[in-house]
């Protein structure tokens, strides 16, 4: 018989240490896991300004154009020398000559400057109007509507819209109320006309395509009738583009088509199959000029979307499909 | 569990009636806006506003179907019910525009108003069928009979429980004291006798009244002893809250019998037809809320008004509708919480008049949200009485408004006669709103009654523009989209 045994298996644990007694601290003294809510609006929701030029590029061409300025400079002065030497009132002439020429490109360069400035000032505006609406900052709201008034202070048909701003304007106390009447009162009647702007366009182009002997004459007046239309769509919403201030526009208005292609392709999809589908049927050519139509329409809506100085709140966003009408009236009877 | 406001006959008598209206309103629909406020909270002002506004076309930028030219025009209409008075829009106008303008006296009696809208649809087929038409119908009620509306629910020893308790809180004390003596006085169980009814419904009528005039309390039932209209001194009016008796103590002839039938006829003839006719078919509904006067009278009111408003709220019919059901039923799938009397604070105060109102109807809109409503908050002016300002003192600037105030109204010694125009800063409202609902919050607001604008504008066509606060927006979220 044996007597029962007990051996330990394993070393006794020591826990009273494993529990920890509740403490407090100071709220200062915590490094916090969780940031607390921030209530100031979020900056993701209004689009960043776009990028400016990076310094290394912006020494090329500063350094490239004081180069070819003093070119240009040493060139003028060795012409009026040798003018001078030729003879002394050729000489006077040309000095004459050259005066002028430098007060034109003077002028023409603070126009240009002036124009682009305005670009920009709507680039400001569009941007403003936009967190003026999230934040409802009625003071803000009203400093954009004011500059909007200014800039279209000069134009007759837009007197009695202005009058109807200036009348309610005192009586709204909300931003996004400010910017809402200031977009139903001064940006719809603008747009209405961009529309039968760029719906004329697009008929245009689609009549040429079909009629046209050679793709190279629709190639050419596709890209003619685009820049036109970008052109008459940024005067009407106030931006007169000069030249340089035209590249800017072309390229703002490219860059919107690149990232907005697909977008505006979903949208119109269906419609362009369509379309497309029912002019191929009564002529190729009238098919590809429907195409083409619509390449213009989206350009035109690129352009309204780019320069237009409100973001559309109350009024609808121009679609592809609102011009499709327009442009199987034409694909029906043809003009 | 409540018992419901109505009975199955309603019910039928409802759906029959909605069944009619979907069949006439084929082609111009009606739309049933319910504005609903306890009393003074501004119905009368924001009806006549909003009658005067679509009638004149009056300055309403925010009104979209005016704004984007699509609103035609409004002209008033008969009324289809004959029974019913009309809503005095003219003889309101008129005062509020007179030589000596002056707010409309209480409304003491119920009236309405049909309105027929004109407008260009907006949808492609708009240009087969040309502009349509909708009905605008409009109720105008005294407030405080709305206050009678949650009673559907209850029995008399319930009702009997919780308005005893409210009468002999302590700071009802004084107004309710002849009334809990009298009730101490007089047995429930002796015989029935006109005399002793008659003497209860006395005191407990004269405790309501002090109750509202000095405590500025809301949640005062029954509505119809405070505006008794063409009821004054019958039966159903003629009755009080009585301490809870053993069932089988009480002999058909006692006065507590007696006065539970009354209590019951009331219910049944006289509140059970005013929601049934008016308040259980609204497609919209508008919930004027008077929070300044609250405001001023403490965190007592403030509370009163958050349980009366949340009472009301749940009697009525709001959420979405099967659109199977749609002929049947009607339900109000919008509702907008509007704080009233904005202009009596700067517009930098809105904000927290808004958020004060939305701490005031949270329970109510939850409700109605869950339900599957949509709702909003907002702080408007259905005619604004002042303009904004501001003035400098000490170094600091501070907003002020610019009004006349009422006759008899006072500040910090001054009493105003009516016809001095000042600049009032009312001091700020607080930020976290839950600090109006504490007790012991020393009243620091001092909101002044204006009276209605001296000098108004008139139009290109000779009528006169109301200026408002908000107005606009209110009706485009009210009406807008019926008019799409």
């Amino acid at each position: 018989m044996k007597h029962p045994i007990a051996h330990p298996t394993a070393a006794p644990v020591d826990d009273t240490e494993a529990y920890r007694a509740p403490r407090a601290f100071a709220p200062s003294n915590v490094v916090l896991a969780e940031p607390e809510f921030d209530a100031t609006a979020d900056d993701t929701l209004i689009l960043p300004p776009p990028r400016r030029m990076g310094w290394l590029t912006r020494l090329a061409w500063t350094t490239g154009g004081i180069l070819v300025s003093a070119g240009l400079g040493l060139a003028a002065d060795r012409l009026i020398n040798d003018l001078f030497a030729a003879n002394e009132w050729l000489g006077w002439l040309g000095l004459g000559v050259l005066g002028a020429f430098l007060v034109a490109v003077l002028a023409l360069v603070t126009r240009e400057i002036f124009a682009l400035r305005r670009l920009r000032v709507l680039d400001a505006l569009k941007r403003d109007a936009a967190s003026a609406t999230a934040e409802n900052d009625a003071h803000r709201a009203k400093k954009v509507v004011d500059d909007l008034t200014n800039i279209y202070s000069a134009r007759p048909d837009l007197a009695r819209a202005r009058q109807q701003v200036a009348d309610n304007i005192p009586h709204l106390f909300d931003g996004h109320e400010t910017i809402a009447l200031a977009e139903r009162s001064l940006m719809a009647p603008l747009d209405a006309r961009a529309k039968s702007l760029t719906a004329a366009s697009a008929r245009r182009v689609a009549l040429v395509t079909a009629v046209s002997p050679r793709a190279m004459v629709d190639i050419a007046f596709v890209i003619y009738e685009s820049i036109r239309l970008a052109g008459a769509i940024a005067a009407l919403y106030g931006a007169r583009p000069g030249l340089f201030g035209f590249f800017r526009l072309t390229g703002a208005v490219l860059a919107h088509l690149a990232v907005t292609g697909g977008l505006v392709l979903t949208d119109g999809v269906v419609e362009q199959l369509v379309g497309q589908g029912i002019a191929a049927k009564v002529s190729a050519r009238l098919g590809e000029g429907v195409v083409n139509g619509l390449m213009t329409v989206r350009v035109g809506i690129a352009a309204m979307r780019v320069v237009r100085p409100l973001p559309f709140e109350t009024q609808k966003q121009p679609m592809v499909r609102d011009f499709i009408p327009e442009l199987t009236k034409l694909a029906a009877d043809p003009k | 569990m409540p018992n419901p406001p109505t009975t199955i006959v309603d019910e039928l008598g409802i759906a029959l009636s909605n069944l009619a209206d979907a069949a006439t309103g084929a082609f111009t629909p009606t739309l049933r806006l319910g504005v609903t406020g306890l009393s003074r909270a501004g119905k009368t002002i924001f009806i006549t506003a909003l009658v005067h506004n679509l009638l004149t076309g009056g300055r309403m930028p925010g009104f979209a179907p005016l704004a984007e030219g699509r609103f035609i025009g409004a002209k008033l209409a008969e009324y289809p019910d004959a029974t019913i008075p009309r809503f005095a829009y003219e003889q309101h106008l008129a005062a509020l525009t007179g030589k000596t303008p002056f707010w409309p006296e209480g409304t003491r009696r119920i009236s309405q108003l049909r309105l027929v809208l004109k407008f260009q649809s907006k949808h492609w087929y708009s240009g087969m069928t040309g502009p349509s038409t909708i009905n605008l119908d409009i109720v105008d009620y005294p407030g405080e009979w709305l206050l009678d509306l949650p009673l559907l629910g209850l029995s008399f020893a319930e009702w009997s429980a919780e308005a005893l308790e409210r009468a002999r809180r302590l700071d009802s004390g004084k107004e309710a004291g002849p009334f809990i003596q009298l009730l101490e006085e007089i047995d429930p169980l002796k015989a029935a006798n006109d005399v002793d009814a008659e003497r209860l419904a006395v005191a407990f009528t004269d405790y309501l009244r002090r109750s509202r005039e000095h405590g500025a309390l809301s949640t005062l039932p029954p509505g119809r002893f405070l505006l008794p209209g063409d009821l004054e001194g019958s039966p159903a009016l003629t009755f009080a809250p009585l301490p809870p008796q053993q069932r089988q103590a009480t002999r058909g002839n006692s006065l507590y019998a007696m006065l539970e039938g009354r209590y019951e006829s009331y219910k049944d003839q006289v509140v059970r037809p005013f929601f049934r006719d008016h308040f259980a078919r609204l497609d919209r509904q508008i919930v004027l809320v008077d929070t300044l006067r609250a405001l001023n009278a403490g965190p007592t009111a403030v509370a009163d008004l958050e349980t009366a408003l949340t009472a009301v709220l749940a009697c009525f019919r709001q959420g979405e509708t099967n659109p199977l059901l749609r002929p049947f039923v009607r339900k109000i799938d919008r509702i907008l919480f509007a704080a009233t009397k904005a202009d009596h604070v700067h517009h930098t105060s809105h904000d927290r008049l808004e958020s004060i109102l939305n701490r005031l109807v949270s329970n109510a809109s939850k409700r109605g949200r869950f339900a599957g409503a949509e709702t909003k908050s907002i702080a408007l002016a259905g005619i604004r009485a002042t303009r904004e300002g501001t003035i400098t003192e000490a170094g600091e600037t501070l907003p002020t408004i610019i009004g006349t105030p009422m006759a008899g109204e006072t500040l910090d010694g001054p009493t105003y006669d009516g016809k001095t125009e000042i600049a009032l800063f009312p001091g700020d409202l607080p930020e976290p709103p839950d600090s109006l609902f504490e007790d012991g919050r020393p009243v620091e607001l001092n909101f002044l009654r204006f009276t209605p604008p001296q000098t108004l504008e008139r139009n290109a066509s000779g009528d006169v523009v109301l200026p408002h606060i908000r107005f606009d927006r209110a009706l485009d979220y009210l009406v807008g989209d019926w008019l799409a």
